[in-house]
């Protein structure tokens, strides 16, 4: 209540409300150019920040966040390419939207689910930062490890047909990810001496590659034998009963969201994929998923958009950024002289509360722009097939260059979308690989480091409660997933399993 | 008859091989922990490797098992591939192009040869209107990225113009 | 490595917005000095070089910018140095992770292929505790080592952090294991939780938490106590000998001409002296740490040196 009346005021201060539109409206066009992510549409704004004073620096800054979240989708739905890590899971149901003609409904869910999402984990964020953050102390390096494997276990539902085959993507995803910098020893692994590997590959590069680049090599193969499909121009929100049926998905995304947006290393990437699992688990349509399900857009994308704001929550509470978006914020107050941290509460209440009303406003601001941007985004992809692809090439093109300024990366931008192409030649789902992909590095290296912590006692896994607790739950998955497959295999059902990467 | 599964598993085999080996090169240091830099790389590649051959196995299986009619139907599945891939390997090889002359060309006029290319590989019919879009299409992008952006492009030829 | 990939950014625009000072060029060779650093935007060297860069311009008699080169721990950062000109125009903000870069990677080049300019600061380095732990010394946390095993945080894996736990392991001859992590936030909650009896860190990056009373400096592992914390023990005075130097200085292309060596061996002592400068850094626990052109070469060649044997010792390279 405190926290409530000590934020209205600052609801009516212009500079927070310029820089609260200004920051999402810039977000949003970040996000969805492919390529550049939150953090990198943050960073470019951050210069402009120093002149301004703390409250509106930090509040643009998070509501570029905000925005890019949302912005995200765009793309994933309109052209089958995430414009940020958070929206992959997004292109699944998103893209098959588009290609059922129902583009517009596709982006009104993205847009009204992000709205919710943002709503609840703004809540979270002003009214329970305190016992929030006890969260993302209590998480040693094993609890990381076994929500590392909890997030590959969905890969059990995610491989579609041919168990064999998902586990292969998902372990050339895990692959990719042990390139660059080992996380004990600091040497260099499967580099090759080259300078542009010791990092590591991104993963937005590999993802932009089999999604986009695989799906443009795929229409060019195919050159003549795509029927084009048209969608409405103008955005569409859900009647009553579809937002009935969204809700759950949506509470599900809140949920997931928020818990990961707490804990640092984490973030909306597996935030996002785990919601579209559970929904999906818990829908009472199961069998649309992946076939243009609404549900299979509202929870991923409410799930991102609540991490946006309860990441925030770490940054303020303990000065610790859970990831680069939230680490360019924490360089925001720190520019300003602004220590967060405990003390943050109490030296500079302004600038939080200010920070609170700002992303208020910026959530409301990215319904309004949402809304305004989006019939020019649906007229874009409504262009004649050669066009539309030739400009998307340009802009992938474009758009991984411009992550590091690296000819490098774009090569390997195109690798990625030979392999996809292949994968989708041979059947082979690709959501295992970028699960894999963004995982690898959490798991393996808070696999290692609670064995060095442990001394070598395997023991370490179980006698950490929430480790032994999200292990349990993983290992109910897996055996739930295997389970079902038996006995469809038993009862000889052809079940349409959802297949992603199967060309049709 | 070869199957789609059968390619596929042999590629992942291949895959995991070649990984093993680079992973069995590793070096190890006394800073390492017990797992060390090898372990799990060596994990992933002997499952990489193992369950390749699981699915060229479960592919024979399902050939050896098909009724006639459907292994006519599989080996059917094949055709036209080629020409698919021939397709595909195009318009590769135009994003390859634009990698090797960007930096001479410059951003701008690159995206401005690249884009009516693709666009005319793709079916667009040869005209003014490829053109037009192609450029146009560059210079909207060039101006979001490197104006608005500011990523800075390579600039190529243009440098002198300032642009 | 989440910390670390933090990506690249528009250098121009940003080097635009922040050139510092309009100062005419009045003796410097060039008229705009572009000061590059591989540290992402907002991240610590970066902060760092904005606020220098301010006080900088009036001081040299240039306009001075800076550009985030990142990507590759540094790597792009040094391979763009040594194929920059050496007029002057475009130097690198090192620390040891340069060195450390240069040594782990077979790189096409190194930290030997530039030229040390001149130091600036040296960060002090700090062992510190969460501040409800058990230990109130470092002998404390030592004492547990030798009765159990203890369990030290470095923030990245191959770091002057990791390099000095290793040594005090060494000196002290006790079991413990030292726990790597992605950045020293992920370090701070492994603390603060009490998964580790200690980490260590640069004190600038601790402010917030000593102050708000979460985390208790035990020691420090600089050779001269800091003066913001006259009290607090050098680990050398604990008996132990391990001590680092975490610097902050600037590099350039292989050789740079006399003038603006001297420029430079002139205008960082006058900034450092700057009272308006002075109150910004030590309220950052930096301190100034000038060190001129000809002991700076043979100071970077040393711990060069020394770590690379450290490394090799280790077997980490061959």
């Amino acid at each position: 209540m405190e926290t409530l009346l000590a934020t209205l005021p600052f609801l009516l201060d212009p500079s927070i409300l310029i820089a609260a539109f200004v920051g999402v409206t810039w977000g949003i066009l970040g996000g969805a150019l492919p390529g550049i992510s939150p953090s990198i549409t943050m960073a470019l704004l951050l210069p402009f920040t120093y002149t301004m004073d703390p409250a509106a620096a930090i509040v643009i800054l998070a509501s570029t966040y905000v925005g890019a979240e949302y912005g995200g989708s765009v793309p994933a739905i309109l052209i089958r390419t995430p414009g940020t890590n958070a929206a992959a899971a997004t292109v699944l149901d998103g893209y098959e939207m588009n290609l059922q003609g129902k583009a517009g409904l596709a982006l009104g869910i993205s847009l009204y689910s992000g709205f919710i999402g943002s709503m609840v984990g703004l809540v979270l964020l002003m009214l329970l930062s305190a016992p929030l953050s006890s969260v993302a102390l209590a998480f040693t390096p094993p609890a990381y490890f076994a929500l590392g494997i909890l997030g590959l276990s969905v890969i059990a539902t995610l491989s579609g047909d041919s168990l064999v085959k998902g586990l292969i993507a998902a372990l050339l995803g895990l692959i990719i990810a042990t390139i660059g910098t080992d996380p004990v020893t600091g040497s260099n692994r499967f580099t090759f001496g080259s300078a542009d590997l010791l990092g590591g590959i991104e993963p937005v590069m590999i993802m932009v590659g089999l999604f986009a680049m695989s799906e443009l090599l795929a229409q060019a193969s195919k050159r003549g034998e795509v029927d084009k499909i048209r969608s409405r121009p103008r955005i569409e929100f859900p009647d009553w009963p579809l937002a009935k049926r969204l809700i759950p998905s949506q509470l599900i995304g809140s949920a997931i969201g928020s818990f990961e947006g707490v804990m640092p290393g984490a973030g909306g990437t597996i935030a996002s994929f785990m919601s579209y699992n559970e929904a999906r688990r818990w829908s009472k349509h199961p069998e649309e998923f992946g076939k243009g399900s609404p549900e299979g857009i509202a929870a991923p994308e409410t799930a991102n958009n609540a991490v946006a704001e309860t990441a925030i929550i770490p940054v303020l509470s303990f000065g610790i950024p859970g990831s680069n978006s939230t680490a360019i914020l924490l360089g925001g107050f720190l520019i300003h002289g602004l220590q967060p941290g405990p003390m943050l509460f109490e030296q500079a209440g302004d600038v939080i509360y200010g920070l609170y009303a700002g992303l208020f406003v910026a959530i409301i601001g990215m319904m309004i722009m949402g809304i305004a941007m989006l019939p020019l985004c649906v007229w874009m992809v409504n262009r004649p097939l050669p066009y539309l692809n030739a400009v998307i090439l340009a802009l992938i093109l474009s758009g991984i260059y411009s992550i590091h300024g690296s000819l490098f990366d774009v090569g390997l931008m195109l690798a990625a979308g030979v392999l996809g192409f292949f994968m989708r030649m041979l059947r082979f789902p690709f959501l295992p690989t970028v699960l894999g992909l963004v995982l690898g590095f959490l798991v393996e290296s808070n696999f290692r480091r609670s064995l060095v912590l442990s001394g070598d006692d395997y023991m370490i896994f179980v006698d950490d409660r929430i480790s032994l607790a999200l292990l349990v739950l993983s290992a109910l998955f897996i055996f739930g997933s295997l389970a079902r497959r038996v006995i469809a295999a038993l009862r000889k059902e052809n079940r349409l399993a959802f297949s992603e990467g199967s060309e049709g | 008859m070869i199957t789609r599964d059968m390619v596929g598993g042999a590629a992942a085999s291949l895959i995991g091989a070649l990984y093993l080996f680079y992973a069995s090169q590793l070096r190890p240091s006394s800073l390492a922990d017990s797992v060390g830099p090898q372990g799990l790389p060596l994990v992933y590649g002997w499952l990489t490797l193992a369950l390749g051959l699981v699915l060229l196995a479960q592919a024979f299986i399902a050939v050896l098992r098909a009724s006639p009619a459907e292994r006519a139907k599989q080996a059917d599945a094949w055709s036209g591939q080629g020409r698919r891939i021939l397709w595909a390997a195009g318009l590769l090889a135009f994003a390859v192009g634009y990698l090797l002359i960007v930096e001479t060309l410059g951003y701008l006029l690159s995206l401005a040869v690249l884009i009516p290319a693709v666009a005319i590989y793709l079916g667009a019919r040869f005209g003014w209107r490829p053109l037009a879009v192609g450029v146009g299409g560059a210079v909207v992008l060039w101006l979001m990225f490197d104006k608005l952006l500011g990523v800075g492009m390579p600039e190529g030829v243009l440098r002198g113009l300032g642009l | 490595m989440l910390y670390h990939r933090i990506t690249g950014l528009s250098a121009g625009l940003t080097a635009a917005l922040l050139a510092a000072g309009t100062a005419q060029a009045q003796d410097y060779p060039v008229d705009t000095v572009t000061l590059v650093t591989h540290s992402s935007p907002g991240g610590g060297s970066d902060v760092f070089l904005r606020e220098l860069a301010r006080y900088l311009g009036p001081a040299l008699g240039a306009n001075v910018v800076v550009e985030n080169v990142t990507g590759g721990s540094g790597a792009n950062a040094i391979a763009d140095l040594a194929q920059s000109p050496a007029d002057g125009s475009r130097l690198y903000a090192t620390t040891p992770t340069f060195i450390y870069t240069s040594l782990l990677s077979e790189l096409e080049y190194g930290y030997d292929d530039l030229e040390p300019l001149v130091n600036v600061f040296t960060d002090p380095e700090v062992i510190f505790t969460a501040a409800d732990s058990p230990y109130q010394t470092l002998e404390d946390v030592i004492q547990h080592a030798r009765d159990d095993r203890g369990t030290w945080g470095a923030a990245n894996p191959a770091s002057l952090e990791r390099q000095s736990l290793e040594m005090l392991k060494t000196a002290t001859g006790v079991d413990a294991a030292v726990v790597t992590h992605e950045g020293g936030g992920d370090l701070m909650i492994n603390v603060l939780n009490g998964t580790l009896d200690i980490g260590v860190g640069e004190i600038q990056e601790l402010a917030g938490q000593i102050e708000a009373g979460e985390v208790r400096i035990l020691a420090t592992l600089t050779a001269e106590p800091i003066e913001a914390y006259p009290d607090l023990p050098t680990v050398q005075s604990l008996g132990y000998d391990v001590a680092v130097r975490k610097f902050r200085g600037l590099a350039g292309p292989k050789g740079l001409p006399e003038d603006v060596i001297a420029a430079w061996e002139r205008a960082i002592p006058e900034v450092l002296a700057n009272p308006e400068y002075q109150a910004v850094y030590e309220a950052n626990s930096l301190r100034p740490d000038f060190i001129p052109h000809d002991e700076y070469a043979a100071f970077i060649a040393e711990f060069g040196a020394e770590t690379e044997q450290f490394l090799r010792e280790t077997g980490v390279i061959q």
